[in-house]
């Protein structure tokens, strides 16, 4: 797609066209993350106090990302949370959108019902989620002692069980998400192409392979890129359920350790220190996303 | 399309059906103003009503909250003052927004907050105004409480004028300890004797102690620190690990360890929230729960049918402890803050508000059992069963004192409490812990 | 085409409706359990409240019995369509500019977008509010603008991500017709206003929806701003009052349920936008 066509070649217009939303995104985004950089080099005991003054040495909170064991727990858990979201929600969603795409009836309907996760804010979720996993009387302890499964209650949070009960809910809750989006970008593939390509004799999964993914590339690639950007700063439903690294400190997540460190423990310089992990791994994973989905990488 | 437009419109009808409910339901509050509280007799009226902005902790879903509000509306008819409610619930943000508010000068006239370390950054910023100020100007300023009660900040002086306090204690199910044949502990229970009670309790089927060592093991750490000391001694903070006091705090967490190991505590205690292992209490299937004044009204409201299984009794005591010493004090204050008293006209509406609020009458309204200031004490009319259950077990207390968590910085506290949990499962040393925590006082 | 079912048709009914179920049942489960009597909810919380065995209305009048409610509802739909409306124009067009010019910073811009996305709402909150507050916006006492406060940071907020979505959905759109335009003598605003725009209509208003729905459900930024009882929006309220005692589960679910209606009523009626065909007729040669 050459984009240096006349039209373009006037760059006045630009001005208009970026200035409003990069002013907002200075002020109340950059200037904020520059204080927050400055932060993180800086001593301060408690949220909203003052800083006193400049760590020692000035780097001590980059020092400590190496060597602190629960963010090493938390990056790996992150990252495999990023993997499941990528292969699972946005497979998933995937797989939903072309299903809906192809049939008629019924679309309207399923479109709604998808969405309905998302609607309900984490903190309900979380709620059901905990009454579905509770140890004492939750559904699935309920169901399975029933079933005659177990005989003693599982403690779904404990060592042994907390990924599946973490990243389920987390994925399962941003499904509709990426099936959204997905569905408006087959919308805005033309009816004619698909015509175009059955008159070639290229339908049903054939059709699939050859016309809708390759032109679905740059939704897809925005998909991706939310997904990782999502499970690193993804905090609301890990906490409601977990809370502070539930159990003993294995099931931190980036964004709930950052919340926890700036929060709870009043350490806000170093949570400045990794919030500022959290955006350069986001920029740096998101851009290799980029180059990998669009070869012809016109960015 | 037109069924999603009957939708639609079904939605939207919904949602106006319960405006018009919630409208409906609130001819300016529904629960009846029936006596709006005294007004202070000796106020003239102002000469122009005074907008007083106020911060407490009495809002969202504080069990205080509407004693609060007819509270301050008895202020409001009497002074003819309007008061700019902007209350909270405590919790860690709340203290932030409190902080930065006024970190930023949007700080309100009038505080109710931490009188403890947490106070300690407006304090030294000169941000609120001392009471022997106050009473240079209103000699009977908090003339109703003892002076010798009032909290004291770090640099000598008293700021803060205390509201109703709290208790810690233990709150033990009757129906289950009758089930396993235990004898609901009196003031003289020892720690040997709880020991074998909770095996008994656990060889019955039951579990023994109800707490979340993941969310709240705050309340053991304080009685079992006790019991390794003495009263007198309690509020003393370790320099290190190694020293006398932090032998004690090692030799506490050493308990709760023996506690985890034998299995009294709940199977989920590192998974479980507090109010999963407080539920546990509540539905009879725990026996044991230490917890304070401000669960009495949690179980009235969530348990409410089987009241009658709870009472408080006494925390096992070994050494030098008796079991009849407790935690408890008062916490939280009003302060008045600077930028209130610079200003002539809200001086003396802030005054008015915080002496309102503290008198006898509405202090009485929101005090059942808990530990006051006043001087001749608080009369709280109509104590429910629980109420009147912590009341009797509260008159057979020898001592109280405050937590020593309140005396150290609250990174050290949080650091301290993170740890219990590793500490429990031998992941790190009962010193290691200490001496972490310690560190980052 | 014929009306048998194909083995592969039924498959894919199948597929879907499990998903359906899925993604439905959680809800209904809300639902009901905001007609249950609070005690119930624990020991019984997935079998049907019927009247006379559970049912109760007692949730939704606890829930509904504060002095603020139905301004709350207002200054959430005030806050929310605010948002969505100012990120739909200006992300837009920064994500039209972004797509189609060529420019030396255009690589750094879309850096930035990108890291925009990642700022974690708590680390930029605090200078926010010293900023707002400098300006005499935040904490004012004024209840509009109070929530002038919050709008401008969410707005910011959604921005990153609707323009990232939005520069997908345009680079889609084939240039030719652009350039035909230009060759008829429009510039370029003509253009985006006529052609761009409805071209991507429905990834607007898929924006639109996440950004009113982010918006809605964004505690933190409102929690933070919104103090006074009056300036409070709908979920404020409602998470107030239910979230702290951990275990009046029945009370939540009636607050989730008065939540979550008027979103789904925009969502509804947005929706009718995400439909097939509705850009067939944009792109002719």
């Amino acid at each position: 797609m050459n984009s240096s066509s006349t039209l373009y070649k006037k760059k006045g217009p630009l001005v208009v066209f970026l200035v409003p939303a990069f002013l907002f995104l200075v002020l109340y985004l950059y200037y904020p993350f520059v204080q927050n950089v400055i932060n993180s080099f800086s001593d301060i005991t408690g949220l909203g106090a003052p800083a006193q003054g400049l760590n020692d040495p000035w780097w001590a909170n980059y020092a400590t990302l190496f060597t602190d064991p629960k963010l090493r727990t938390a990056l790996g858990n992150t990252v495999i949370l990023t993997v499941c979201t990528v292969v699972f929600q946005v497979g998933v969603a995937l797989i939903l959108a072309l299903l809906v795409d192809s049939i008629r009836v019924g679309a309207q309907l399923f479109r709604t019902l998808y969405f309905f996760p998302i609607v309900i804010s984490a903190t309900a979720l979380g709620l059901m989620f905990n009454l579905i996993f509770l140890y004492n009387g939750g559904m699935l302890n309920q169901l399975f002692s029933n079933l005659g499964i177990i005989e003693k209650n599982i403690d779904w949070k404990d060592t042994s069980h907390f990924m599946v009960t973490m990243f389920t809910p987390v994925m399962w809750q941003y499904v509709g998400f990426y099936f959204v989006i997905l569905v408006t970008g087959l919308n805005n593939i033309p009816q004619d192409l698909y015509e175009a390509a059955a008159l070639d004799g290229c339908v049903g999964l054939s059709k699939v392979r050859y016309v809708t993914l390759p032109l679905l590339r740059n939704v897809l690639c925005t998909c991706l890129v939310l997904a990782v950007t999502g499970a690193l700063k993804v905090f609301d439903l890990p906490w409601v359920m977990f809370g502070a690294g539930m159990p003993q400190d294995q099931g931190w997540l980036t964004g709930t350790y950052m919340y926890d460190q700036t929060f709870n423990r009043g350490n806000v310089d170093y949570g400045s220190a990794i919030a500022m992990l959290i955006v350069v791994l986001g920029v740096v994973l998101s851009n290799v996303a980029n180059r990998v989905f669009k070869p012809r990488n016109d960015l | 399309m037109k069924k999603n437009r009957l939708f639609a419109l079904l939605l939207a009808a919904i949602m106006l059906l319960s405006l018009l409910a919630g409208c409906a339901g609130n001819p300016g509050g529904s629960d009846p103003t029936k006596d709006p509280g005294p007004g202070t007799k000796d106020t003239p009226k102002p000469a122009a009503p005074v907008e007083l902005n106020v911060v407490t902790s009495y809002g969202g879903d504080d069990g205080n909250r509407k004693s609060y509000e007819n509270a301050v509306k008895g202020y409001e008819d009497a002074t003819g003052n309007r008061v700019q409610d902007a209350s909270g619930t405590s919790n860690e943000e709340w203290k932030a927004k409190v902080l930065t508010d006024f970190e930023t000068g949007t700080e309100p006239d009038v505080l109710f907050f931490f009188t403890s370390a947490d106070a300690e950054p407006i304090i030294q910023a000169g941000k609120v105004v001392d009471v022997a100020t106050i009473r240079a100007e209103y000699p009977d300023y908090a003339s109703n409480m003892r002076d010798s009660m009032l909290a004291v900040a770090s640099d000598g002086k008293n700021y803060a004028i205390p509201s109703s306090g709290f208790w810690e204690n233990m709150f033990v199910n009757t129906k289950v300890l009758s089930d396993c044949g235990v004898a609901v502990p009196g003031p003289d229970y020892t720690w040997d004797q709880f020991l074998a009670d909770c095996q008994t309790i656990k060889d019955k089927g039951y579990t023994p102690i109800a707490c979340s060592l993941f969310e709240v093991p705050h309340y053991w750490f304080e009685f079992c620190i006790m019991n390794n000391g003495t009263l007198s001694e309690q509020l003393d903070i370790p320099a290190d690990a190694g020293d006398a006091v932090g032998q004690k705090w090692a030799a506490g967490l050493n308990d709760i360890k023996d506690l985890y190991e034998k299995g009294y505590f709940p199977v989920n205690t590192l998974t479980a929230t507090d109010a999963e292992t407080v539920q546990l209490f509540g539905d009879g299937e725990a026996a044991f729960l230490i917890d304070g004044s401000w669960k009495v009204n949690y179980f009235v409201d969530n348990h409410g049918e089987t009241l009658g299984d709870y009472v408080i009794s006494y925390v096992p005591a070994k050494g030098e402890r008796k079991a009849s010493e407790a935690i408890g004090g008062i916490s939280m204050g009003y302060f008045i803050t600077k930028k209130a008293w610079d200003d002539p006209a809200k001086r003396e509406a802030a005054v008015q508000f915080v002496k309102h609020m503290t008198s006898d009458t509405v202090m009485s309204t929101f005090v059942t059992t808990e530990v006051t200031a006043l001087k001749n004490g608080a009369s709280p009319a109509g104590l429910n069963p629980l109420q009147q259950a912590a009341a009797d077990a509260n008159a057979y207390i020898t001592g109280v004192i405050g937590p020593v968590q309140d005396a150290v910085s609250p990174e050290c506290k949080a650091e301290l409490f993170a740890n219990v949990q590793r500490v429990v499962t031998g992941d790190m040393t009962a010193e290691e812990a200490v001496a972490a925590a310690i560190a980052l006082n | 085409m014929g009306k048998k079912i194909t083995p592969a048709k039924a498959c894919t009914y199948v597929v879907l409706s499990v998903w359906a179920l899925t993604t439905l049942y959680p809800f209904v489960w809300v639902i009901l359990n905001s007609f249950r009597e609070k005690g119930l909810i624990r020991k019984d919380s997935f079998s049907l409240p019927l009247p006379g065995s559970g049912f109760t209305m007692d949730n939704y009048a606890k829930a509904m019995d504060r002095f603020d409610f139905a301004n709350a509802y207002l200054n959430s739909l005030i806050v929310s369509v605010s948002v969505t409306v100012v990120v739909v124009i200006l992300a837009g067009l920064a994500a039209y500019g972004l797509v189609r010019y060529r420019f030396k910073l255009r690589g750094v811009c879309y850096s930035l977008i990108m890291a925009g996305m990642m700022f974690p709402v708590f680390s930029t909150i605090i200078p926010v509010f010293r900023m707002e507050a400098a300006w005499g916006i935040a904490s004012s006492g004024n209840r509009w603008l109070s929530l002038l406060a919050v709008i401008l940071p969410q707005i910011a907020g959604n921005l990153c991500f609707a323009t990232i979505v939005l520069m997908g959905f345009i680079e889609s759109v084939p240039i030719e017709l652009e350039e035909s335009a230009y060759v008829d003598g429009c510039h370029v605003f003509q253009v985006y206003f006529h052609i761009i725009m409805p071209a991507v209509k429905s990834s607007f208003a898929t924006v639109a929806i996440f950004s009113f729905l982010w918006s809605y459900n964004d505690l933190f930024t409102q929690n933070f701003f919104l103090r006074v009882p009056k300036e409070k929006t709908i979920t404020l309220l409602l998470n107030e009052i239910s979230s702290q005692a951990g275990v009046d589960y029945g009370l939540m679910a009636a607050s989730v349920v008065l939540i979550v209606i008027p979103v789904l009523a925009v969502y509804v009626m947005l929706q009718k936008h995400i439909i097939k065909g509705l850009t067939a007729g944009a792109v002719k040669g």
